[in-house]
C-alpha cells in the first residue's frame, strides 16, 4: 500500500501540511491504484506531490553517515528551491549494518511498502552485489555512491533490460581505480623517490581489479620493481610481519588498496616508523577527522578520493562541503560527493522526462551529462565498456590525490598533490624518514 | 620475498607472547579457581581499551588513562561476579549463557556509542628502542610490564596468605574450606585480578593496533587454545602455552603465509584435546 501516513524515517524537510495530507490521500482510490502501478513498474509516468528518494548506507560509518547526510542536504536545498518539479522530496533512509542480508531487507521495505521513485547510496561492494536482483525486480532507478565493484556493470552488459535500473555515479570503478593508481605512479613515484614499491591490499571484492595485473602495469609503464603484490587477509589485526618483510625487501613505499583494515595498517605503520612511505587508495585516511581521530598517525599518507572540502574538482565542490560543513558539522567522505550528485542528477532527469517512470528516468540519466560535486558525470551507454557506470578521465570523474600534511600549529591537513590542475602541494615524506 | 631475520620473528614472539599471556591467566584464574570458562573476557578487554580511550578523550592524558583501563574493567569484573555470576552459583550452563550474552551486550553498547570505526589511544612512550634492529617503544613497555605483573601474580599466588589461598581453592573448593579460607573472597579477588590483567592486554593491544567494539574476540579464541595447551586453571602453563602459541603463529605468518594468522592456535586446541585433554600441566587441577 502506497502512502499510508506512517512516518516510517526522517523527513528531509518539514512539508506542509496540506500537501502531505493531498500525498498520504487518505482512503483514496486513485492513490491506491496509483500505489499499485508504482510497485510493477517503479513509478508511474507524472510527478506525484511528493517524490521519495530512499538513502541508504551503514549508518554508524562515516562512509555509510556521509550518504545519508548528503541525500537529506540535497533534499532539503530542493525543497527550499521549488523542490523536484515542483513536487516536495522526501528522503527516506536506511541503515544497512555494512551487512548484505540488512541491505536486501531495507531496500524491500523501501520499494514496496514505502514506493519510493528511486533509491541513492549503498557503500560496500557486498552489499550492492546483494541488491542486484532486488533492483531489477523493483524496476526502480538505483544511483549507487560507494561501492567500486566493476561486478555491477557487468551484470548491466549481460542483461540490459533486467539490469538497467542501476547506475553508478562514483567513485570510478575499481578497474579505473587500479588504472588512476598506475597513472598517480606514472607521473609522481619518481619525484617521490618511490623505486622499490610493494603493493598490499585487502582481500574484498573491490580490490581483486586493482590487484589483477598491477604489477606488470607499474613495472611496464612507471619502471619500478613491484617486490610483491599481497592481497592481506580480512582480519589481519597485526601488520608488524607484513611490514618486517617489506622492510626486509627494503622497499621505498607500500602502495595501497585498503579500506575495511586500513586503519591498523595505517596505525601500525606509523607507530612502528616504518622507514618507507604509506599511500595508494587508502579509505579510512580520506576521513576529514581521520588526522585527529588517530593522533596525527596519518601524517604523510595520501589517497586517492573522488574530492577532498577543499579541491575545486568543479565550481560545486567546496560549495557541497561547506554546506554539508554547516550541517552536520563536519566534513563529508567521498560517498557523500557522489550521494549529493545522484540526488541532483535524479532530480534533473526527473524534471527533464516530467516522470517519475523508471524507464523515462533510466533513458534520460543514459544521455545525461551533469557537472557534479566530483567531477563531469556522464554514463556508459548500453554498449559502453562497462554500462551505466560513471565515466572515467581527466574531463570526466577524475578524483584527486591528497597527502596529510601538518600545518604551522601542527594541525593536519589534507593537500591535494595529484593532479597538477589542482595540486596545492608536493609530496613530503614521513617526519621519520626526512 | 627478502626473508627476515630470526631476530625479528624471536622479537615478534616475546612481545606478542606476554599479552597472549596476560589474557590468558585471566581466562585461566577464573577457571581454575571457579570452574567458570567466562565468555565475557574478550569484554573485560574491550572495555579496558574504551575505558582508556575515552579518559584520553576527556583530556586526562594516556597515564591516567591507564589507570582508567586497569580500574574499570577490574569493577566490571567485580560486579559481574557478584551480580551474575555468584546468583546463579553452580549452574554452569547458566554462567556460560550468561558470560555470553554480557560479551554481546558490550560489544552492542561500544558499537552503538563509539560505532564501528576503529579509533586509536597514544602510545606511552613514543619512538624507538634500538634493540634487535629497532622496536617500537611502546611495545617494549608493553613486554616489559606484562612480565611486572605476570611475576607480581607468581609472587603473590605463591608467596601470599591471599594468594595461597586462590591456589587452594582451585585445588579443591571442599578442602579449603575445611581449612577456613573464605570462598566467596577468594572468588572476589580473582574476578577482580582478571579483569585486571584484561584491562592491561586490551590497553596495550589498543595502542599497538586500534579499538574496535568486536577486539575481544580474538584474543578470547585464542585464551582458549593458550589455556587448554597449558592444562585449564594452571598459571605456568598459561604462560607457556601463550609463548608457544604465539611462536606457532609467528613462524606460520612469517614462513607460510599470512593469511593462515590465528589457525594455529585452532590447530594446537584440537589436537591437544585429542591427545592430551589435560593440557601440559593440567595436574594443579585436582578436583573441582
Amino acid at each position: 500500500m502506497v502512502n499510508n501516513g506512517k512516518p516510517r524515517a526522517t523527513r528531509a524537510n518539514g512539508v506542509d501540511r496540506r500537501s502531505f495530507l493531498k500525498a498520504t490521500g487518505a482512503g483514496s482510490a486513485a492513490v491506491a491504484l496509483a500505489g499499485c502501478t508504482e510497485t510493477i513498474s517503479g513509478g508511474g509516468g507524472g510527478v506525484p506531490d511528493t517524490i521519495k528518494i530512499g538513502a541508504m548506507g551503514p549508518a554508524d560509518a562515516s562512509f555509510g553517515a556521509s550518504i545519508l547526510n548528503s541525500a537529506k542536504l540535497a533534499a532539503e536545498e530542493m525543497n527550499a528551491d521549488n523542490g523536484i518539479a515542483g513536487a516536495d522530496v522526501e528522503v527516506i533512509t536506511k541503515d544497512t549494518m555494512d551487512q548484505p542480508s540488512t541491505a536486501r531487507t531495507g531496500y524491500q521495505e523501501l520499494t514496496t511498502s514505502d514506493n519510493v521513485h528511486g533509491t541513492v547510496g549503498i557503500f560496500g561492494s557486498e552489499q550492492l552485489l546483494a541488491l542486484m536482483p532486488e533492483i531489477a525486480s523493483a524496476q526502480t532507478p538505483h544511483l549507487t555512491a560507494g561501492a567500486a565493484t566493476p561486478k555491477a556493470p557487468e551484470q548491466v552488459a549481460e542483461d540490459y533490460e533486467t539490469n538497467k535500473y542501476w547506475f553508478r555515479v562514483g567513485p570510478v570503478n575499481s578497474v579505473f581505480l587500479g588504472e588512476s593508481l598506475v597513472q598517480f605512479a606514472e607521473d609522481r613515484f619518481d619525484s617521490m623517490g618511490w623505486e622499490t614499491i610493494a603493493v598490499i591490499a585487502e582481500d574484498f571484492e573491490w580490490t581483486t581489479p586493482i590487484t589483477d595485473g598491477i604489477k606488470s602495469e607499474l613495472e611496464d609503464r612507471v619502471g619500478v620493481e613491484v617486490t610483491e603484490v599481497r592481497r592481506v587477509a580480512s582480519g589481519t589485526q597485526d601488520f608488524t610481519p607484513v611490514y618486517d618483510q617489506l622492510e626486509a625487501a627494503e622497499v621505498d613505499g607500500a602502495f595501497t588498496a585498503l579500506a575495511h583494515i586500513g586503519v591498523n595498517a595505517l596505525v601500525q605503520w606509523a607507530k612502528q616508523q616504518r622507514p618507507f612511505g604509506f599511500g595508494g587508495i587508502h579509505v579510512p585516511t580520506q576521513l576529514p577527522s581521520f588526522y585527529g581521530a588517530t593522533e596525527g598517525a596519518a601524517i604523510a599518507t595520501f589517497s586517492q578520493t573522488t574530492a577532498t572540502p577543499t579541491s575545486e574538482v568543479t565550481e560545486k565542490t567546496v560549495p557541497y562541503a561547506e554546506a554539508y560543513n554547516e550541517s552536520f558539522d563536519k566534513y563529508p567522505v567521498y560517498s557523500g560527493y557522489s550521494a549529493y550528485d545522484a540526488m541532483y542528477m535524479f532530480k534533473q532527469a526527473v524534471e527533464a522526462t516530467e516522470s517519475v517512470n523508471g524507464d523515462d528516468i533510466v533513458s534520460e540519466l543514459e544521455g545525461m551529462s551533469y557537472t557534479g560535486t566530483g567531477g563531469q558525470i556522464e554514463f556508459y551507454g548500453q554498449d559502453g565498456e562497462f554500462p551505466h557506470d560513471v565515466k572515467y578521465g581527466p574531463d570526466l570523474s577524475q578524483g584527486v590525490y591528497f597527502q596529510w600534511q601538518a600545518d604551522s600549529e601542527g594541525n593536519g591537513v589534507q593537500e591535494t598533490i595529484w593532479p597538477d590542475s589542482l595540486a596545492t602541494s608536493e609530496y613530503v615524506p614521513a617526519p621519520w624518514n626526512q | 620475498m627478502a626473508s627476515v631475520s630470526i631476530a625479528t620473528v624471536a622479537a615478534n614472539v616475546l612481545l606478542l607472547g606476554a599479552l597472549y599471556a596476560l589474557v590468558a591467566i585471566g581466562f585461566t584464574l577464573i577457571f581454575g579457581v571457579g570452574g567458570v570458562l567466562n565468555l565475557a573476557h574478550g569484554a573485560s578487554i574491550t572495555l579496558g581499551a574504551y575505558s582508556a580511550y575515552y579518559a584520553v578523550q576527556f583530556g586526562l592524558g594516556i597515564y591516567v588513562a591507564g589507570l582508567v583501563a586497569l580500574v574499570v574493567p577490574g569493577v566490571f569484573n567485580y560486579a559481574l561476579y557478584k551480580g551474575l555470576i555468584k546468583p546463579a552459583g553452580d549452574n554452569p550452563v547458566a554462567v556460560l549463557i550468561l558470560t555470553l550474552v554480557l560479551s554481546l551486550v558490550v560489544e552492542q553498547v561500544f558499537l552503538a556509542i563509539a560505532g564501528a570505526q576503529p579509533v586509536t589511544i597514544p602510545g606511552f612512550v613514543d619512538g624507538q628502542v634500538a634493540i634487535l634492529g629497532g622496536l617500537e617503544a611502546n611495545r617494549v613497555l608493553g613486554f616489559v610490564l606484562s612480565w611486572v605483573l605476570i611475576g607480581g601474580l607468581f609472587y603473590f599466588v605463591n608467596r601470599t596468605k591471599r594468594g595461597q589461598a586462590i591456589l587452594a581453592t582451585s585445588m579443591s573448593k571442599k578442602g579449603s574450606a575445611l581449612v577456613g579460607i573464605n570462598p566467596d573472597r577468594t572468588y572476589t579477588y580473582t574476578w577482580i585480578i582478571a579483569g585486571v590483567l584484561a584491562g592491561v592486554a586490551g590497553l596495550f593491544l589498543g595502542s599497538f593496533q586500534s579499538l574496535n567494539p568486536l577486539m575481544g574476540r580474538s584474543p578470547l579464541l585464542l585464551s582458549f587454545s593458550i589455556v587448554v595447551l597449558g592444562g585449564l586453571g594452571s598459571i605456568r602453563g598459561s604462560v607457556i602455552g601463550a609463548y608457544f602459541i604465539s611462536m606457532l603463529d609467528q613462524l606460520t605468518i612469517f614462513y607460510v603465509s599470512d593469511r593462515l594468522a590465528g589457525l594455529s592456535g585452532l590447530v594446537v586446541l584440537v589436537v591437544v584435546l585429542l591427545v592430551r585433554p589435560k593440557g601440559l600441566f593440567g595436574r594443579e587441577l585436582a578436583e573441582g
